[in-house]
């Protein structure tokens, strides 16, 4: 059986040491999770394994053998954002690398297709068609494609595979299959390191857990020795306790947000009425529509029916009028639809409200838009050089904390919240529902779509289920479990 | 990494200037070389300027060198059909605003690429040129005194050498324009949120920007400069004729890039904008001064470019 | 390519050479176009000999760049600068050489208070000696059609001097004066026109001779006269300028008899004797000085 041992691996960048002195040992046929924080280590340790840098000082072992600066051949890297050639087939992405089946010189696409066709089925994902282009493949599946290219490639198949949080951008259906694959690969013997956040994947499929914090190693082993709390702790040095705050339930008040029969997109006929600082939770399978609706609510998907009222009053018909009506909305992509990552962390936080601020009409007030830069970013514990630091720059969890900046800028009544927790670290995660807690308490009525089952369970006062765009459930969260939510997600009736 | 490119292409416009420096010293640093030189690049700058907008957005502007030559025609066949300066110069402008907003409209309610879009909406904005003044250079009697005068003329500053040191006319026009364009980018919530649709078009639209609008309205500045530009140059040549502005457009596109290298994050500034403005016509002055030949020239000047551009490209590569 | 090295090479030591050599400036938007390398390089090589420094600037088509390049010139204090290009539409920069004391030639460029002397073909005379041709050949007598366009000065006074030769011989009569659109360089349009009086005087004889003030309405003409098939009536087609399909036209013998050629060499050598001149102190009487030109027929179209 093939095993690389790390044997105390240090890198050094300037003064820091993003890792010191780490050793443990990575085995073929077992899945390894390693967990921490951003900047505890682990995108270096994975450039070490990948080959892109050499250790300072320490090194690896293979089988037993000489110390050596790189691990060695065998090893397949996948990192969270993949690159694929959007215009090419998912079975000539699968080849890139690897050569082309031809006939008489020319690309013999039947065979190509069947190859590709070959590797997805010893994997499992059978539904993935090779030759439709990959553009229109789902984040998951396109992971999927990429892992099942591997065995595609000349010579023996990877001994090890690393995924870089690979679920970061996946729905739960997805994360399943993924999930299914990685057993598969485990059971034809491969070891697979899995770098991730998610505390139910990796206690769902991990049998060894090692944890990083501050470039040292934590701890290192068998998943039996250790359970969630203990992760968690040895990850933040944080109990677990504090993850979800004790939630009281909202006075009894008007309701701040008025959903009638509304329509737009593929949802339909969606009746929501929000409390003030009242927390619902949206929950639902990928492709229920839950992103839909918010951003139907918000204005910027057209209403096809229905009418959304916020106090009373008709929501404004533009999406600056509605931020300016205290609606505040956090999307699901927040490179894509969120942020402006080349730009200074100020501009980004400052954006909707710059109408609000001006000194004169039109003339952009810096000073104010200083003041309020500075006071949200202190409130969302944002860590950055400073507010003109670009937003790229940031870690995963800190551009969250921008975009929630920018949210509680304007004071919002109503907080529309689309996976806010996604791709992030523990760390900010608890920042985040700490944050998200204390909206409510102050009156902030908060929608919470989240495909994170113990977050809606653990921060909602009530829930709200989504089946093909329309609203299947919506019950008070006393006492709901995991399981109960998630069969709710897919039965067509309430549980007696 | 950011300041390191910024600092290096600062010290290569630097290291241009004290080289003509080395090379022409009775000449290059003198008061009336440097009013010259702004004068020379007073058309340039002013487009450039208002491409710097819209470039703000992440768009650009390939019509406004035949809007430019569109302009001086029209103004000129105004003149010719006794129309008086200020309201030929006032249709002038505001064709060249009303060519800019068709523009936006293709680009933003459209949807037309702009490439694609300011493309087409040359060539039309061209042959207009064409057709308004018969192909022909209009010129002589034709043209006014007062307009060409006003390219002549000045703010006496000093005297130098016994002869009136002049801050030119054309050159109070740009640093008018390049100041409305400043404060119009870094000083109004317009400017803000059109930088917020260059970093991300759909973030600035949930975050309650009107887009579609913005970006039709800014491609009115390009129109406007534009013409503004053209107008400057007949005045100039007390001349039109419907290719003379055509040259403008590249450079104005290279004059932003250039800037681009010496801001933070390579956006497009206008100050930063005027000094790649201020860079390519330094060039022009220095080298026809040191007799270099007039297509090394521009090989040398292209080769400039690229540099300054290559080296930003590597240094946000290695980010 | 060695013209290059050359010019970095001058590039280095260009103050060196100042101080020693007279140095030229020549500026021109037209280099691209064949007349204006004519002029060029005959003002070069008459330079050459003279051990001047010349900087010939092209600014590629870009007026308002020709007169920022004269400023740079009197920055760099040149000695003289020559220009090829109307001088009514760079006076700024003439203004600023006038300040600096800098003499300003004009090669073919017009004439213009602040240009010390514009060195040029003669166009009265060019115009009289095809007018005379046409009267000779003729004898003295017939009809004529003239091509002329008097929105452009410098055609204009062809059309004049023509006027006067032929209302010099009674028994020549102008049956028309046409001015042809010239939008697509004047030939489809002359064509289109000389069908028309062709067919409106069908007799043969009723066409003694076609009088063009430049070149392509005379080659309209000839078309037109060709696809009449009335090339055998003997009329006589003269133009000016005598381009390249022109002297084909004429070497071909046909209808299309002569024309008249500049001549561009003479007139950039002439330019440089004429900065010599200004150079060498002498205040120009004639502000115009013109070259002698060639009338072109069968006998030396070829050349």
């Amino acid at each position: 059986m093939t095993e690389l041992t790390l044997e105390n691996v240090t890198r050094r960048y300037g003064t820091v040491a993003a890792l010191d002195g780490v050793s443990l040992r990575l085995r073929a046929g077992e899945v390894h999770a390693l967990m921490g924080e951003n900047g505890a280590g682990k995108s270096t340790l994975i450039r070490l394994l990948a080959g892109l840098e050499a250790p300072d000082a320490g090194g690896f072992r293979r089988n037993g053998g000489a110390l050596q600066t790189d691990a060695g051949p065998g090893l397949r890297v996948l990192h969270q954002e993949l690159t694929v050639v959007p215009a090419l087939s998912v079975a000539e992405n699968m080849h890139l690398g690897a050569p082309f089946p031809t006939r008489l010189g020319l690309i013999d696409w039947r065979r190509l297709n069947a190859r590709a066709a070959g590797a997805l089925l010893r994997l499992g994902p059978a539904h993935i068609d090779p030759a439709v282009p990959i553009s229109r493949l789902s984040p998951g599946d396109r992971m999927l494609a990429r892992i099942a290219a591997t065995l595609l490639a000349e010579g023996p198949p990877p001994w090890l595979y690393v995924l870089d949080e690979p679920t970061a951008a996946l729905t739960a259906a997805e994360v399943d299959r993924l999930m299914a694959v990685i057993a598969e690969l485990r059971a034809a013997g491969a070891g697979i390191l899995y770098v991730s956040h998610r505390m139910d994947e990796v206690m769902r499929i991990a049998s060894h857990v090692t944890v990083l914090r501050d470039g040292r190693l934590i701890s290192s082993q068998p998943l039996a020795a250790t359970n969630e709390a203990g992760i968690i702790r040895d990850m933040t040095g944080r109990d677990l306790s504090e993850l979800f705050p004790p939630r009281e339930p909202p006075p009894a008040a008007p309701a701040i947000l008025q959903v009638e029969r509304l329509a737009a997109g593929a949802v339909r006929d969606i009746n929501i009425n929000l409390q003030p600082g009242e927390i619902l939770g949206l929950a639902g399978l990928s492709g229920s529509g839950r992103g839909v609706l918010l951003q139907a609510i918000l204005g910027a998907v057209p209403l096809q029916a229905g009418r959304v009222r916020l106090a009373g009053q008709p929501r404004a018909r533009s999406i600056a009028g509605a931020w300016a009506q205290g609606l505040a909305y956090v999307p699901r992509e927040r490179r894509s639809e969120g942020l402006m990552l080349l730009q200074a962390i100020a501009d980004n936080i400052a954006l909707p409200h710059l109408g609000r601020l001006a000194r004169l009409p039109g003339l952009a007030d810096r000073p104010a838009a200083a003041r309020l830069v500075e006071r949200e970013s202190a409130r969302v514990r944002l860590r950055a050089r400073g507010p003109a630091q670009a937003v790229g720059e940031l870690s995963g969890g800190n551009q969250q904390k921008v975009l929630f900046a920018r949210a509680l800028g304007g004071a919002p009544r109503v907080l529309l919240l689309d996976e806010p927790t996604r791709g992030v670290d523990v760390g900010a995660r608890f920042d985040i529902y700490r944050l998200i807690h204390a909206l409510a308490q102050t009156g902030t009525a908060v929608l919470l779509a989240s495909s994170d089952l113990p977050e809606l369970l653990g921060l909602s006062h009530r829930i709200a289920v989504l089946q093909n765009g329309r609203l299947a459930h919506q019950l008070p969260n006393d006492g709901l479990t995991e399981a109960q939510l998630l069969t709710l997600c897919y039965a067509t009736k309430a549980p007696a | 990494m950011t300041r390191l490119r910024r600092f290096a292409s600062l010290l290569g416009m630097a290291a241009i200037i004290a080289f003509f420096a080395w090379q022409l010293p009775d000449t290059f640093l003198t008061a009336r070389n440097w009013l010259n030189i702004s004068q020379q690049v007073s058309m340039l700058a002013v487009v450039a300027v208002t491409m710097t907008v819209v470039m703000a957005m992440g768009d650009f502007d390939l019509s406004v060198g035949a809007m430019a030559s569109l302009s001086g025609v029209v103004a000129a066949t105004l003149f010719v059909a006794g129309w008086p300066v200020p309201q030929a110069l006032a249709a002038a402008l505001a064709l060249g605003l009303l060519g800019g907003l068709v523009n936006g409209l293709l680009v933003s309610v459209i949807g037309i690429l702009p490439f694609v879009a300011t493309l087409a909406t040359l060539t039309i904005y061209s042959g207009a040129a064409f057709l308004v003044s018969g192909g022909r250079t209009i010129f002589g009697r034709d043209i006014p005194q007062a307009f060409s005068d006003f390219a002549r003329g000045g703010v006496q500053i000093g005297v130098a050498n016994g002869r009136p040191l002049l801050l030119p006319a054309l050159t109070l026009v740009a640093l008018a324009v390049a100041a409305m364009c400043w404060v119009v980018l870094e000083q109004t919530n317009y400017g803000r949120r059109l930088y917020a649709i260059g970093g991300n078009a759909q973030a600035a639209r949930l975050a309650g920007v009107r887009v579609t609008l913005l970006r039709l309205s800014a491609f009115g500045f390009t129109g406007l400069g534009a013409a503004i530009a053209g107008l400057m140059y007949a005045a100039r040549v007390a001349s039109a004729n419907p290719t003379q502005g055509d040259g403008v457009m590249l450079t104005a596109i290279a004059a932003v890039f250039l800037g681009m290298t010496l801001t933070e994050n390579g956006q497009p500034r206008v100050l930063a904008t005027l000094a790649g403005v201020i860079v390519l016509g330094v060039l022009d002055n220095g080298l026809t001064q040191m007799n270099v030949n007039s297509y090394l020239r521009e090989v040398m000047i292209g080769a400039i470019i690229l540099a300054a551009v290559t080296l930003s490209a590597l240094s946000r590569r290695r980010r | 390519m060695s013209h290059l090295f050359t010019r970095l090479a001058a590039a280095s030591f260009v103050l060196a050479t100042a101080a020693q050599a007279e140095t030229v400036a020549v500026i021109t938007p037209y280099l691209a176009q064949p007349g204006t390398q004519f002029y060029v390089e005959a003002f070069q090589a008459r330079a050459g000999e003279r051990g001047w420094e010349v900087n010939v600037i092209d600014t590629a088509g870009d007026v308002a760049a020709v007169i920022s390049r004269i400023e740079d010139m009197v920055t760099a204090n040149v000695d003289a600068i020559v220009i090829n290009v109307d001088p009514a539409q760079v006076g700024a920069g003439l203004q600023t050489a006038a300040e600096a004391g800098i003499p300003v030639v004009g090669m073919d460029a017009g004439n213009d208070p602040l240009v010390a002397a514009n060195i040029t073909s003669n166009g009265y005379a060019m115009a009289t000696e095809t007018a005379v041709y046409v009267a000779n050949r003729i004898g003295g007598a017939g009809n004529v059609v003239m091509f002329t366009f008097d929105p452009f000065p410098p055609v204009q006074v062809r059309g004049v001097m023509a006027d006067a030769v032929f209302g010099n011989y009674p028994d020549i009569t102008v049956l028309d004066r046409i001015t042809p659109d010239v939008s697509d360089g004047g030939i489809a349009d002359s064509r289109a026109r000389m069908e028309a009086i062709l067919a409106a005087n069908p007799e043969p004889g009723a066409i003694s001779a076609v009088w063009a003030a430049w070149d392509q309405p005379a080659l309209g003409a000839l078309q037109a006269i060709e696809a009449a098939g009335r090339t055998g009536e003997g009329i006589v087609i003269t133009g000016i300028d005598a381009n390249p399909q022109a002297r084909e036209a004429i070497a071909a013998g046909g209808n299309f008899e002569a024309s008249v050629a500049q001549d561009f060499a003479g007139i950039g050598t002439a330019a440089a004797d004429t900065v010599a001149r200004l150079l060498a102190g002498e205040t120009l009487v004639n502000r115009v000085i013109y070259v002698p030109t060639v009338l072109v027929t069968a006998a030396n179209a070829a050349e």
